[in-house]
């Protein structure tokens, strides 16, 4: 479990401004989780398809990464201002990744994934800026920022995986500025590209997480 | 204590006062799932009552009546639209989807799950999705509690489709109305297998459960059943513990007397629930013990028990401090102070209507609304079978009036469930 100091550390350094913010820790466990591979985490839904675009403005099939290892794939836009919001996922994802470098079963298994939900504001160098101050690829897991060339491009993405989106009541509405509402969900992902998981505010605890993916990856090991 | 006998022997002894366990609702802003975004913490601007058609009565069918509850508008204590499902199916709760995008009602006889769209037009939502594989894909019978999870809906269901008795499960469906999986109730090692409410609380992985009873019970005219012994034993006196994460229960507790409704304390830092007992007219209080198990404990007496109040719905303040109960054979609205949850105290109470069954609050305690029905065959008869929702202010003190809407001059039916409508959606 983390202690204060090293969840402040850690928000400090997934997040910069996040102190400013009043953005609390991770939900720290007040119980000890089922062990990995004791229970059954049942599919809820396919990952759909569509187009994205990486850091560099290359065009990529969304499920180059969505399938083939465990992902944990959360949207965000790096605009967002509420606390509870989009800065939490990202930090949820600092500390998953911190976690997983404590645990060599599971290197090269699990990569983490961002996913703008604003692409008019967050093209490719915007959301390659926000990756960098996120901490590039640092050891754990591997983490892609991603993007889509436009809203017609990420709306059946959205659909699919059933990801709320709305533009704030008396927000600004010039696209690329404007606020948004929605709803903080990460979903943890198969290698078959099938929703296993989703977390939102009140259940975003990482040590959970890192023992969902325990429990996927204890289901390959058994299945050989 | 014998939940048959003692039951059997208070409806005997009341037979005039023959309206017995009655089914309520998770009715309020309180109650909601800790998943769920959105919460209402100002001013709603409609309430949603899910309402059981009556034969002869307008169209007949059940419908989603909204109703205009913001002060400040031209059509304030009104009622604003009403979509019909296309049959009479046993109406009876409801529950958002995390997003509070979709509002999800069930139909205890239709076995059918309506989903509406309350975010395009909150003032006029839209029958969108019709879900009838309940029985198919999971063997259960009589959808009850629809409880949000992250990108899917808990549903804890009262029967099964089988011998349509009280064992039974819940399911799990994701958010597009898919079947997920589904999960029976513990039927061992103390469990009775029967199902009722459901409510977490995300920070100690626990999920839990109460018990009703199965189809053949709730379906049945009142007056019926209370004579028939065999089937007054097929009730539930349980409630469970789950692991939430797992899916598995962890620890059966024995709560005699029908516990209903559950409610976690919203309080930072308490981990307590409160339910309440239909027959014995009593408060439980559940709260963590000794080496990771949870105690379930009676704290209080609502009214006086030997005259069959009946309990029915509950709900709890935002800060965990005071309790509404509503009695439904008295027509009484009853206030708790929950200061210390280990002794209620009552300290209020309000005749509200012939029969009151639902009881929601809003976030700031300031607003208290009332429904009447409970069931379609369990509701009073004659003059005393008002239908309606009843507005309140409360001040502290006492209840005032603020308005009412007659469900029968209306034509809409047997008020019931309801939740509340934003016309903004606020920031997740």
């Amino acid at each position: 479990m983390l202690g204060k100091f090293a969840a402040a550390a850690l928000v400090a350094l997934a997040f910069p401004a996040a102190a400013h913010r009043g953005i609390e820790p991770p939900v720290a466990l007040e119980f000890e989780p089922p062990a990995a591979g004791t229970y059954a985490l049942p599919p809820i839904q396919a990952v759909p398809g569509g187009e994205v675009i990486d850091t560099s403005g290359r065009s990529h099939a969304f499920g180059d990464y969505t399938r083939g290892r465990i992902t944990l794939l959360g949207l965000v836009y790096t605009r967002c201002g509420d606390p509870q919001g989009c800065p939490r996922a990202t930090w949820a994802f600092s500390a998953v990744r911190r976690l997983l470098r404590d645990d060599p079963g599971l290197q090269g298994q699990v990569r983490l994934v961002t996913l703008s939900f604003d692409p008019v504001h967050d093209d490719f160098k915007t959301i390659g800026a926000y990756s960098q101050r996120m901490g590039g690829n640092r050891a754990g897991a591997e983490w892609h920022f991603l993007t889509t060339r436009s809203r017609p491009s990420l709306a059946p993405i959205l659909e699919g995986l059933g990801q709320d989106l709305r533009v704030a009541v008396g927000s600004n509405a010039v696209p690329g500025t404007e606020e948004f509402t929605h709803s903080l969900k990460v979903f943890l992902i198969d290698r078959e590209a099938r929703v296993r998981e989703i977390y939102s505010t009140g259940y975003l605890m990482p040590r959970m997480m890192v023992n969902d993916i325990r429990t996927l990856a204890l289901e390959l090991t058994r299945s050989r | 204590m014998n939940f048959v006998n003692t039951f059997r022997g208070l409806a005997l002894g009341l037979a005039a006062a023959a309206l017995v366990l009655a089914p309520s609702a998770a009715a309020d802003e309180t109650c909601n799932s800790p998943y769920m975004a959105n919460l209402i913490k100002g001013q709603e601007d409609y309430v949603y009552v899910w309402t059981l058609g009556m034969e002869g009565l307008g169209d007949g069918q059940d419908k989603l009546v909204t109703v205009d509850v913001n002060p400040h508008s031209k059509t304030y204590g009104k009622v604003v639209s009403s979509a019909s499902v296309g049959e009479r199916g046993e109406a009876h709760h409801m529950g958002f989807t995390d997003d509070r995008r979709y509002l999800w009602a069930g139909g205890l006889s239709s076995n059918k799950i309506y989903v509406f769209d309350v975010a395009s037009d909150p003032a006029k939502p839209k029958l969108t999705k019709t879900i009838a594989d309940l029985g198919a894909k999971s063997g259960w019978l009589g959808p009850h509690t629809f409880y949000a999870m992250p990108g899917r809906m808990l549903i804890g269901n009262l029967s099964n489709v089988k011998d349509k008795g009280g064992v039974t499960g819940m399911a799990v469906y994701n958010n597009k109305g898919d079947f997920v999986s589904s999960v029976p109730m513990p039927a061992t090692e103390g469990g009775d297998g029967y199902g009722y409410d459901i409510a977490i609380n995300p920070s100690r992985n626990a999920l839990l459960t109460s018990s009703f009873a199965g189809y053949k019970n709730y379906m049945r005219p009142l007056g019926e059943l209370i004579k028939d012994g065999e089937a007054m034993k097929n009730f539930g006196n349980t409630m469970v513990m789950w692991d939430l994460k797992a899916l598995k229960p962890k620890q059966v507790l024995a709560v005699p007397g029908g516990p209903l409704e559950i409610r976690w304390s919203l309080a930072k830092g308490k981990n307590w629930a409160v339910t309440a007992a239909a027959l014995t007219s009593k408060l439980w209080l559940v709260k963590p013990g000794k080496d990771g198990q949870w105690v379930a404990k009676e704290v209080a007496t609502i009214g006086d028990p030997s005259k069959i109040p009946l309990p029915v719905d509950i709900s709890i303040r935002a800060d965990g401090k005071g309790l509404w109960v509503n009695t439904f054979m008295d027509g009484t609205t009853r206030y708790f102070d929950l200061t210390n949850p280990e002794a209620p105290k009552q300290t209020y109470e309000l005749v509200t209507g012939k029969q009151v069954n639902m009881v929601s609050q809003s976030w700031d305690g300031k607003r208290v609304y009332v429904t009447s029905s409970l069931l379609a065959n369990w509701d009073k008869g004659g003059a005393d079978n008002e239908q309606f929702i009843r507005a309140f202010t409360w001040d502290g003190k006492a209840l005032k009036p603020a308005f009412e809407v007659d469900f029968i001059k209306e034509k809409l039916g047997r008020a019931h469930h309801m939740k509340f409508g934003t016309a903004k959606l606020r920031p997740a």
